[in-house]
C-alpha cells in the first residue's frame, strides 16, 4: 500500500561542492538504517566512477529513508551550473530543502543561486551549517551571514558534522517537523514529474519520478507528454537504498518506473508520465523545456580511420544522455567529425572524457563556441560553428547569447573581480554586501567569454575564493567577427573563431605566436597569419628547417640510424597536411586548448 | 655449398668475391673520455691491453675461415685511441690479420691517433709495420672550443704530429674536425678550417656536433646547464665547409668527408655501398649480404667470451628487403653515387629537384650541398609510401 502521504517529506540538499553533501547523505543512510553498517562505504550515493573522481555528482537520484514512522524521500540534485534545469525539476519534486554551508568557508555563488531556485519552487528551506567540527569553522560568524542572506531567524540554522555525526539527528527532526508533507489527491488520472532518467542496458529507459497526483502501478501502459510516447512500464520501485520494487507510487511518493522504452530521448527529464487512454491526465505537470545546448565543439577523431567508432560512441552515449546532440561535420584540416552540442563546459569535458576512456578513442576537440545568430536582408543563420560564421562582416548584426552571472567573493577581491567582468565585456547590475567581508555582484556578461577561461581566471584572480554561477539570459548584439588563421596563405578552418572586434587583435596574435611555436619547421618558410576577411591583422613566420642529417655513420650507426628514420617515418605519417605544411596533432589539441585547459571543476 | 645467411654470420661462409671487404679492428682504450662521445672506448683500462691485444688476435683467428675467399680491399685499426698501443703491438695485429685474411697487398691501412698520443719515431714505426693512413682528431684550433670538448690535448700539437707523420713517411693523412659546440663562432670556425687546409691534409673530416644522451654533455644539455647547438648555426658552417674546402682542392664525397683526388677513403667507402665488412673487438660491427651482427661491447665480457674459445657477438638482425632498400637509399645518398630516380614516383623527387636540394643527373638523384643538410627529409620523402 502506498504510504499515507501525511508521512512523507520530500527533500533535497542543496550545497556547493566540497561542502558535505555526500558525507551528510551518508549520515543519514546509516542513522536511517536504510544501509547497514557493515555494507556502508564512503559517498554511497555517487555511483557512477566518474562522478567519485569528479567529486561531483552528475545524475539525480533518489534514496527512500524509513525514519520514525516517516518515509523521508532524499532527492539528490546536480551541484554544476551546467544542469540548472535539471536541478530546478530536481526541486519541482521537493516540498522542502536543506541548505548546507560549509562553516569555514561560507555561502557560494552556486549554492546561493540554487538557495533562489528552491526559494521561488515554493520550497520551506532547513539551513544548516557543516563541518563544525574544523577548526577553522566559525559557526557564529556564518550563522549571521546565512541568517541575514536568507531574512531567517539565526535559531532556525542549524550547526551539524557530517563527518561525526553531531547534530544529524536534529537534522532529521527538523525534516520531518519543517518540511510540509506533499499534496496530491489519490482519485485524480495519475501524473507523475520525471527529474532524472537514465539508461540501463538491460532494462532500457529507467526514470526517476515523482507522483503528483493518482497512483502509478507496475504494468501499466503509459504515455509521455512531451514526446507523446506510449509503452508498456515494467516495474515501479524505490531505491532503498539499492532498487526495490513495488506494486504501485501513491501521491507524494518518489521512485523509479522501469519504462520499457529503449531510448532516453522519449523519457525527457521535466516532462510528465500518465497513463494511456481514456485513464489518462488531460494536461501535464507545468515547467517542462526542451534540453537545449549552450556550447558547441567540434570533435574529431585523431586518427582519421576512427570516424565510425566515434560515431558508434556518440550513438551509444546519446542512449544514456538526452542532453547530447551533434551533426556530422567535415573540416579540411580535421577530416570527418561531429560539431557536438553541450549544456556547459562540465558537460563537455564529461562527454570527451568518457569517449575517450569508455570508448578508447583519441579525440582532437575544436576551441568551444557559443551559437551565434546572423542577420541577413529578412534572413536569421544559426551558426554553431565558427567557421559557417560570414567572413569579414557581410551581415547586417550578429547576436550573441549572454548569461545572467552571480559572483560571491571576499570584499579583499572585489576589484579584481570587477576588473575581470569588465575585460569579459560584462554589465554590472548589481552588487551587494552580504557582510562586510563578502559581496554579492551580478553581472550580465556574454557566454563566449565565460566559455574562454573565465572560471579560471576568476578562481586565480581571488586566491580560489570567489564562486560563480550563471543562467541563460537571452541574446544581445554584438560587434563580433571571424578571425582565421592561414598557414602558409591556406586557411585553417578548425583555428577559425568569433570573437568581438575590440579583441580580435590580441587574439590574432596570441593564436599566432601559439602556432609558430608548435608547427615543425619545414623546407620552406611558413607564414602563419590571422585574418579578418582578406586583412592580415597578425603574422609570424616558422623558418625553414635548414639542417636534419646524421653527422656520423659508419659500420655500427648503420642500424641505429635505419631505426631513427623508421621512428621519423612514423611520426611524418601522424601529421596532417594543410596545404604544403604539415602539422602533427599535438599541434592541434595544443593550439585549440582554451587557455589555463581550465573549465573543469567549478 | 649454399648455405643462406639467414642464421648469424657464421652460417654465410658462402664466399662472395666480387665484393671485397674491409677489417674494423676496435681499440676501446682511452687517455681520457671526452663529454661529447658516446663511443665504446674507456680510460683507466690500461692494465687490459696485453690481454685485449691477444683477444683480438684469437678472435681474428676465429672469425676468418667464414671470411675464405673474400678479398680484404682496407683495415681501418680505430677507437677509442689504438696509438695508445705499443707500435709493436699494432705491428703484430696487422701482421696476423694480413696472416688470417686475403688482405691485398696494396690494402688501404689506417690507424686513428690522437695528436698527444704519437711522436715521430711511433710514426715510422706504424710505417713501416704497414699503416700508411693516419687519422688525426684535431677536432679544432680553437683551445677554447678544444676546452668545450673536453680534448686534452692543444692546436700546437696538431702542427707538431702532421709534420712528424709526413717525416715519418705516411702518404695518406686525415684530420677530423668538429664544428658548432656552444660557444663556438662562425670565425673561429673558419679559423680552424683554414689552419687544417695550411697543413695540407689529404683528407678532411668535418662533423658537426651530436649531443648523444648518454654522455656528461648529452645530460648537461638535457639538464640545461649548456646549450644544445643551434642547428641553424651548424648549417652556415657546413656552408662555410664546403666552400673553403672547394676552394682548397678538396672534393666534397660524403655528407662529412672532404678528400683530394684519389685520397677518398676506401674503407669508409665500403660502409656507405654497402660493402662486407669484419668488425674484430669489443662493441664491433660486422655485415655481410643479409646479416649485420654485434660484438659484446663491455671489455670484460668481450674478453671473457673469447677467452672461451667462441666469436663474441652479443647480437645480429637480419636485413628484410624493406630495410635494405632503406639503407640502401640513405647511405647512397650520403655518398655523390646517388639513387636511380625510377626507383620512386616523379611526384616524390621533383618537389626536391625544384626546391634545389637534388640534382636529376640522367636518371641518377644526387643530393646537392644544401640537400645533403636535409637528407633525413630527403629520404623520408622519398620513401614515403
Amino acid at each position: 500500500m502506498a504510504t499515507d502521504t501525511s508521512h512523507i517529506r520530500n527533500f533535497c540538499i542543496v550545497a556547493h561542492i566540497d561542502h558535505g553533501k555526500s558525507t551528510l547523505a551518508d549520515r543519514l543512510l546509516e542513522l536511517t538504517h536504510t544501509v547497514e553498517d557493515r555494507a556502508m562505504r564512503a559517498q554511497y550515493l555517487d555511483k557512477m566512477d566518474l562522478e567519485r573522481e569528479r567529486g561531483i555528482t552528475i545524475k539525480a537520484q533518489a534514496v527512500r529513508l524509513l525514519h520514525e514512522g516517516y518515509e523521508l524521500n532524499l532527492i539528490d540534485t546536480p551541484g554544476h551550473v551546467d544542469f540548472t534545469y535539471e536541478v530546478s525539476r530536481s526541486l519541482a519534486a521537493c516540498e522542502g530543502a536543506v541548505l548546507l554551508v560549509d562553516a569555514a568557508q561560507g555561502l557560494e555563488a552556486q549554492t546561493l543561486a540554487n538557495y533562489h531556485l528552491a526559494r521561488d519552487a515554493g520550497l520551506t528551506i532547513v539551513p544548516v551549517l557543516n563541518k563544525i567540527d574544523l577548526p577553522a569553522a566559525e559557526p557564529d560568524r556564518r550563522r549571521d551571514e546565512l541568517a541575514k542572506l536568507l531574512d531567517a531567524d539565526p535559531g532556525e540554522i542549524l550547526a551539524v558534522s557530517a563527518k561525526t555525526g553531531e547534530g544529524v539527528d536534529e537534522l532529521l527532526r527538523a525534516v520531518v517537523e519543517r518540511v510540509p508533507a506533499p499534496g496530491g489527491d489519490a482519485d485524480r488520472p495519475v501524473r507523475a514529474l520525471i527529474f532524472d532518467s537514465a539508461f540501463d542496458p538491460y532494462r532500457g529507459v529507467i526514470t526517476y519520478l515523482r507522483v503528483k497526483d493518482g497512483t502509478l502501478p507496475s504494468y501499466a501502459k503509459i504515455k509521455m507528454f512531451a514526446t507523446r510516447v506510449v509503452s508498456d512500464a515494467e516495474e515501479t520501485g524505490v531505491m532503498a537504498p539499492e532498487a526495490t520494487p513495488v506494486d504501485a507510487l501513491g501521491p507524494g511518493e518518489v521512485g523509479y518506473l522501469v519504462t520499457g522504452l529503449k531510448d532516453v530521448h522519449q523519457a525527457k527529464v521535466g516532462d510528465t508520465i500518465t497513463l494511456a487512454g481514456k485513464l489518462g491526465a488531460t494536461d501535464p505537470l507545468p515547467g517542462y523545456r526542451e534540453p537545449k545546448p549552450m556550447v558547441w565543439s567540434g570533435l574529431f577523431p585523431a586518427e582519421g580511420g576512427d570516424y565510425a567508432e566515434l560515431r558508434e560512441a556518440l550513438d551509444k552515449l546519446k542512449l544514456s544522455d538526452s542532453a547530447l546532440v551533434y551533426e556530422p561535420e567535415v573540416s579540411q584540416a580535421l577530416g570527418f567529425g561531429f560539431r557536438v552540442g553541450f549544456l556547459g563546459l562540465l558537460h563537455m569535458d564529461i562527454v570527451r572524457e568518457r569517449l575517450e576512456r569508455e570508448f578508447g578513442l583519441e579525440l582532437i576537440s575544436t576551441a568551444p563556441n557559443v551559437e551565434f545568430h546572423v542577420f541577413k536582408d529578412d534572413e536569421t543563420t544559426i551558426v554553431h560553428n565558427p567557421a559557417e560564421m560570414p567572413a569579414g562582416a557581410n551581415y547586417d548584426k550578429v547576436e550573441e547569447p549572454v548569461v545572467f552571472a552571480t559572483v560571491i567573493t571576499p570584499s579583499d577581491h572585489l576589484g579584481a573581480v570587477l576588473d575581470l567582468c569588465q575585460e569579459r565585456r560584462g554589465e554590472m547590475v548589481d552588487m551587494t554586501y552580504i557582510t562586510p567581508e563578502r559581496v554579492e555582484v551580478h553581472y550580465v556578461l556574454p557566454l563566449a567569454e565565460i566559455v574562454f577561461d573565465f572560471f579560471d581566471q576568476l578562481k586565480s584572480r581571488t586566491r580560489g575564493y570567489a564562486s560563480l554561477d550563471y543562467e541563460p539570459w537571452g541574446y544581445q548584439e554584438s560587434e563580433l567577427v571571424r578571425v582565421d588563421v592561414l598557414l602558409h596563405g591556406d586557411p585553417v578552418d578548425a583555428f577559425s573563431s568569433v570573437i568581438h572586434r575590440d579583441k580580435a587583435y590580441a587574439y590574432g596574435r596570441q593564436m599566432t605566436e601559439r602556432l609558430k611555436e608548435l608547427i615543425p619547421r619545414q623546407l620552406f618558410d611558413v607564414a602563419v597569419q590571422a585574418s579578418i576577411g582578406s586583412r592580415i591583422i597578425a603574422r609570424e613566420t616558422v623558418k625553414a628547417k635548414r639542417k636534419d642529417v646524421l653527422a656520423k655513420c659508419y659500420g655500427g650507426d648503420i642500424t641505429r640510424k635505419r631505426k631513427l628514420l623508421e621512428t621519423q617515418k612514423k611520426g611524418k605519417e601522424r601529421l596532417r597536411r594543410i596545404g604544403r605544411v604539415d602539422v602533427p596533432q599535438e599541434a592541434f589539441i595544443a593550439a585549440l586548448r582554451v587557455d589555463g585547459s581550465g573549465s573543469r571543476k567549478r | 655449398m649454399s648455405v643462406a645467411p639467414t642464421s648469424g654470420p657464421v652460417a654465410s661462409s658462402m664466399p662472395d668475391t666480387s665484393e671485397a671487404a674491409g677489417i674494423y679492428v676496435h681499440i676501446p682504450f682511452c687517455l681520457t673520455r671526452c663529454g661529447y662521445c658516446d663511443f665504446n672506448a674507456y680510460a683507466g683500462l690500461d692494465g687490459l691491453k696485453p690481454r685485449y691485444l691477444r683477444a683480438v688476435l684469437t678472435e681474428a683467428s676465429l672469425a676468418a675461415p667464414s671470411w675464405d675467399g673474400v678479398r680484404v680491399a682496407s683495415v681501418f685499426v680505430g677507437g677509442g685511441t689504438p696509438t695508445t698501443m705499443e707500435p709493436a703491438d699494432l705491428k703484430a695485429l696487422l701482421a696476423h690479420l694480413r696472416d688470417r685474411f686475403a688482405v691485398d697487398d696494396d690494402a688501404e691501412v689506417t690507424i686513428e691517433a690522437n695528436p698527444d698520443t704519437v711522436d715521430e719515431s711511433a710514426f715510422e714505426q706504424l710505417v713501416s709495420a704497414g699503416y700508411h693512413r693516419v687519422s688525426l682528431g684535431a677536432q679544432s684550433f680553437d683551445l677554447a672550443v678544444l676546452e668545450r670538448l673536453e680534448r686534452v690535448h692543444s692546436p700546437s700539437s696538431v702542427r707538431t704530429a702532421v709534420a712528424a707523420a709526413r717525416r715519418a713517411g705516411m702518404r695518406n693523412l686525415n684530420l677530423d674536425l668538429i664544428y658548432g659546440v656552444d660557444g663556438e663562432s662562425v670565425e673561429s670556425w673558419e679559423r680552424s678550417l683554414r689552419e687544417a687546409v695550411a697543413l695540407a691534409p689529404d683528407h678532411v673530416s668535418a662533423y658537426a656536433l651530436t649531443i648523444e644522451p648518454a654522455t656528461p654533455l648529452g645530460r648537461q644539455v638535457a639538464s640545461g646547464a649548456r646549450p644544445a647547438p643551434d642547428p641553424d648555426a651548424q648549417a652556415e658552417m657546413f656552408e662555410l665547409a664546403c666552400g673553403v674546402l672547394r676552394d682548397a682542392g678538396y672534393h666534397h664525397y660524403e655528407v662529412s668527408n672532404w678528400a683530394k683526388p684519389g685520397f677518398e677513403c676506401r674503407h669508409n667507402l665500403g660502409y656507405w655501398q654497402r660493402r662486407p665488412y669484419v668488425g674484430l673487438g669489443a662493441g664491433a660491427h660486422s655485415y655481410r649480404d643479409t646479416t649485420r651482427w654485434w660484438n659484446a661491447r663491455p671489455p670484460e665480457t668481450y674478453l671473457a667470451r673469447v677467452a672461451a674459445g667462441e666469436l663474441p657477438i652479443a647480437g645480429s638482425e637480419t636485413l628484410e628487403p624493406g630495410d635494405a632498400y632503406l639503407e640502401e637509399v640513405f647511405l647512397k645518398l650520403r655518398i655523390l653515387e646517388g639513387v636511380p630516380s625510377a626507383w620512386f614516383e616523379p611526384a616524390s623527387y621533383e618537389r626536391f629537384v625544384d626546391a634545389g636540394l637534388l640534382v636529376d643527373d640522367l636518371g641518377t638523384l644526387v643530393p646537392t650541398e644544401r640537400g645533403m643538410l636535409l637528407l633525413n627529409e630527403l629520404v623520408l620523402g622519398l620513401t614515403a609510401d
